[in-house]
C-alpha cells in the first residue's frame, strides 16, 4: 500500500478538515424500525448504517439451536446504492468475513447463556459507505442489542485508527483507508477494558501498533458516550443520567 | 436481578429503571421479550396440534405445548378423544405455565379456575414490560380504559391482549388507548393523558375495586394471598428506595402496587354493571360437560375391559379427584 499524495496538509488537517485525533461526526438513534425487538440507525461521517435485532426467537433450521445457549447471527450487508459503482447484492468474500468478525465482536458483549436454544439476528444495512463501515456497524448493532432488551455485560464500541503520511489518525475514512498507510479497526468494551475485535490492514511498526491501538481505543470511548446519550435520549428523553441519592 | 458484578461495580445487564434496595439493587427492563417463569398466566394462541399435544405461541422464543392429558384428562387417548373439538388451530387460550427450565420448553394448563379458550375478541400484543404499566396502579389505567370504551380487557404477562366489547368503535378506542401505553409506558403522567384521549372527565380516580373475584365471569382469579406475599417481598426494597424522579416513581409505585394483586394474572377489572358480559368459559359449567364426557368415556372403557380392575380403579380416583374440582368450581359460581 504505497502512498502516492499527501493526505495531510501543513495546518495538519487531514482530507476531510479533521485534526489526527478528531473522530468524525457521530449521531445514533435508537428505535427507528418498529418491527424489529431492538434497532438503531448510525450515521458515523458520510457512513449511513441501519441495524435491526430480532430475537431472542426460536431458532430456524432447528439444528442450529444449541442447549446451553443462545445462537447469534449476524448479516452485514452493503446494499448496491452504498458505494461509488453499484455494489452486487449478493453477499460478496468481504461482506461473509465482515459477518463473522462482527458476529465476534458482538458476542463476548451478550450473556448468551441467558437464553438457551435460542437464536438473536442482527442484520446490519449499509446504506452509505465511507470507510469505517464495521466499526460503526459494530457501535450501532450493540445499541440495538440493547434497546431489544438482552442481557449485556457492556456495550461495544468500536472506532478505527491508522497511518497516514507516517502519522497515527483516528478513525480513517474512506479516503485515508484506501491511499493511506495502514487501518486497524478496534471494537471495545470499555466498561470491561477489554478488546472483542483488532483487525489490521498495512504495516505498522511496534511503537506505532502501540500508539495506533491507545488512539483507537481513545476513539472508541468517545463513541461509546454517544452510544449511551442514544439510549438515554430514546429511554429516558432528555433527562439526564440519575444519579439520585438516597437521605 | 438484571445486575452483574465485575470488581467493584455493579453493571446493570439492561436498560432500566434502577432500584436499590436493602437486599440488593435490581433492575427493572423497560424493553425485551418475554421470558417464560412458571406461574405466570399467559395468554397464547394454537399453532399447532400433534397427536399428544398442542403447540402453543405465548410471544416468546419458546413455544409452549398445552398436553391433551390436560383437556381430556389421564385416560386421554388420541384414537378416542377428538382433539380438534376441543381446541382449534388459531384459538386463543388462557393458561398458566407449569413448568419451565433451561432445558424443556414451557407446559402449560388450562385446567384451573377462569383459564381456557377465549371465545372472541381482539387480540394483540404489546411488549412484556409494558405489561405493569398498561394495568397501572391498583389497575387505575385498565379500568380507566375499560369504563370510558365499554369494553373487557383481557391481558396476559406475556404481553397478548385480548380486548372485547359491543361495538367496534369501543374496541378500537381501547387497542388505540393500549397502543398508546406501549409507546409512552416510560413517560409520567401517562394516565393523564390516556383520559385525554378517551375524553374522560378527570374526576376523582376511578374506585379501586378490591373486591375483583366478586365480579361476574371475572376472567381473572385473584389470588391475594399467595401472589400479595412474594410480591411485597421483592418490593420491599423499592418501597424504601424512594426515587426522586418522578418517572421512575410512578413506574416503581405502580410495579409495587400493580403486582401485587395482579402479580400472575390475565387481567380484567371490569365491573359487572358498566360493561357487556363475555361468556368466558365458565369454569363451572365447563367442568360439568367434561364431568358428563369422562363419566360416558369411562363407562365406554369399562364396558370394554370389565375385567381391568386396575384401570378401573386409578379411573375411579381420577374421577373423585375431579368431582372435587367440579364442586370447587360450583361453589364458586355460586359465591358469584
Amino acid at each position: 500500500m504505497s502512498q502516492t499524495r499527501s493526505l495531510i496538509d501543513k495546518q495538519g488537517k487531514r482530507t476531510d478538515g479533521r485534526t489526527a485525533e478528531q473522530l468524525r461526526e457521530v449521531k445514533i438513534d435508537v428505535g427507528i424500525i418498529k418491527n424489529a425487538d431492538g434497532s438503531a440507525f448510525i450515521e458515523f461521517g458520510k457512513n449511513k448504517i441501519i441495524v435491526a435485532v430480532y430475537g431472542p426467537r426460536e431458532v430456524h433450521p432447528k439444528h442450529m439451536a444449541q442447549p446451553d445457549r443462545c445462537v447469534l447471527r449476524c448479516r452485514y450487508h452493503m446494499s448496491p446504492f452504498s458505494t461509488d459503482t453499484r455494489k452486487n447484492p449478493a453477499p460478496s468474500r468481504r461482506e461473509v468475513e465482515i459477518s463473522k468478525v462482527m458476529r465476534e465482536a458482538l458476542e463476548p458483549a451478550l450473556m448468551l447463556e441467558d437464553y438457551p436454544r435460542a437464536a438473536i439476528d442482527v442484520y446490519v444495512e449499509v446504506l452509505q459507505a465511507d470507510g469505517g463501515s464495521r466499526c460503526a456497524g459494530i457501535s450501532a448493532a450493540s445499541v440495538a442489542l440493547a434497546d431489544a432488551g438482552i442481557n449485556m455485560r457492556d456495550l461495544v464500541a468500536a472506532c478505527a485508527a491508522g497511518k497516514v503520511d507516517d502519522k497515527i489518525v483516528l478513525d480513517i475514512n474512506d479516503t485515508e483507508d484506501k491511499e493511506g498507510g495502514a487501518d486497524m479497526p478496534i471494537a471495545y468494551m470499555p466498561h470491561l477494558d477489554e478488546v472483542t475485535l483488532l483487525q489490521l490492514d498495512g504495516i505498522l511498526t511496534k511503537d506505532q501498533l502501540n500508539e495506533c491501538v491507545d488512539t483507537a481505543i481513545e476513539g472508541c470511548k468517545k463513541v461509546y458516550e454517544i452510544q449511551k446519550q442514544a439510549l438515554m435520549q430514546k429511554y429516558f428523553g432528555n433527562e439526564i443520567e440519575l444519579k439520585e441519592e438516597q437521605p | 436481578m438484571n445486575v452483574i458484578r465485575i470488581g467493584d461495580s455493579i453493571i446493570s445487564t439492561r436498560i432500566g429503571i434502577a432500584e436499590a434496595g436493602r437486599d440488593g439493587i435490581k433492575v427493572i427492563p423497560l424493553s425485551g421479550v418475554y421470558i417464560p417463569r412458571v406461574n405466570d398466566i399467559v395468554i397464547g394462541k394454537i399453532v399447532d396440534r400433534s397427536s399428544l399435544s398442542w403447540d402453543v405461541d405465548i410471544n416468546s422464543c419458546f413455544s409452549a405445548h398445552l398436553p391433551a392429558q390436560d383437556v381430556f384428562g389421564r385416560d386421554f387417548s388420541p384414537a378416542r378423544d377428538d382433539m380438534a373439538r376441543e381446541l382449534a388451530t388459531g384459538d386463543l387460550i388462557t393458561a398458566r405455565i407449569v413448568a419451565f427450565d433451561r432445558t424443556r420448553d414451557p407446559m402449560l394448563t388450562i385446567q384451573d379456575r377462569d383459564l381456557g379458550k377465549i371465545p372472541r375478541g381482539e387480540s394483540m400484543k404489546i411488549s412484556a414490560t409494558r405489561v405493569p404499566r398498561l394495568i397501572g396502579k391498583r389497575g387505575s389505567m385498565i379500568q380507566t380504559i375499560e369504563q370510558a370504551t365499554q369494553t373487557r380487557i383481557l391481558i396476559g404477562q406475556n404481553g397478548i391482549i385480548v380486548v372485547t366489547g359491543r361495538g367496534p368503535e369501543g374496541i378500537g378506542l381501547a387497542v388505540k388507548a393500549i397502543k398508546m401505553v406501549e409507546d409512552e409506558a416510560h413517560t409520567s403522567n401517562l394516565t393523564q393523558r390516556i383520559k385525554v384521549l378517551l375524553n374522560v372527565a378527570d374526576v376523582s380516580p376511578p374506585q379501586p375495586q378490591p373486591t375483583q373475584s366478586s365480579s361476574v365471569a371475572s376472567s381473572v382469579s385473584l389470588e391475594p394471598s399467595a401472589s400479595s406475599s412474594k410480591a411485597t417481598a421483592s418490593d420491599m426494597g423499592a418501597s424504601q428506595a424512594g426515587s426522586s424522579v418522578q418517572m421512575a416513581e410512578e413506574i416503581l409505585e405502580e410495579r409495587q402496587s400493580t403486582a401485587a394483586p395482579n402479580s400472575h394474572i390475565a387481567y380484567s377489572a371490569s365491573s359487572p354493571s358498566s360493561t357487556d358480559h363475555v361468556s368466558l368459559p365458565s369454569s363451572g359449567a365447563k367442568g360439568s360437560n367434561q364431568e358428563e364426557r369422562r363419566r360416558k368415556t369411562e363407562e365406554q372403557s369399562s364396558a370394554t375391559n370389565p375385567t381391568n380392575v386396575d384401570t378401573r380403579k386409578t379411573r375411579a380416583g381420577a374421577k373423585r379427584v375431579h368431582d372435587e374440582e367440579s364442586k370447587e368450581h360450583n361453589n364458586k359460581e355460586e359465591a358469584d
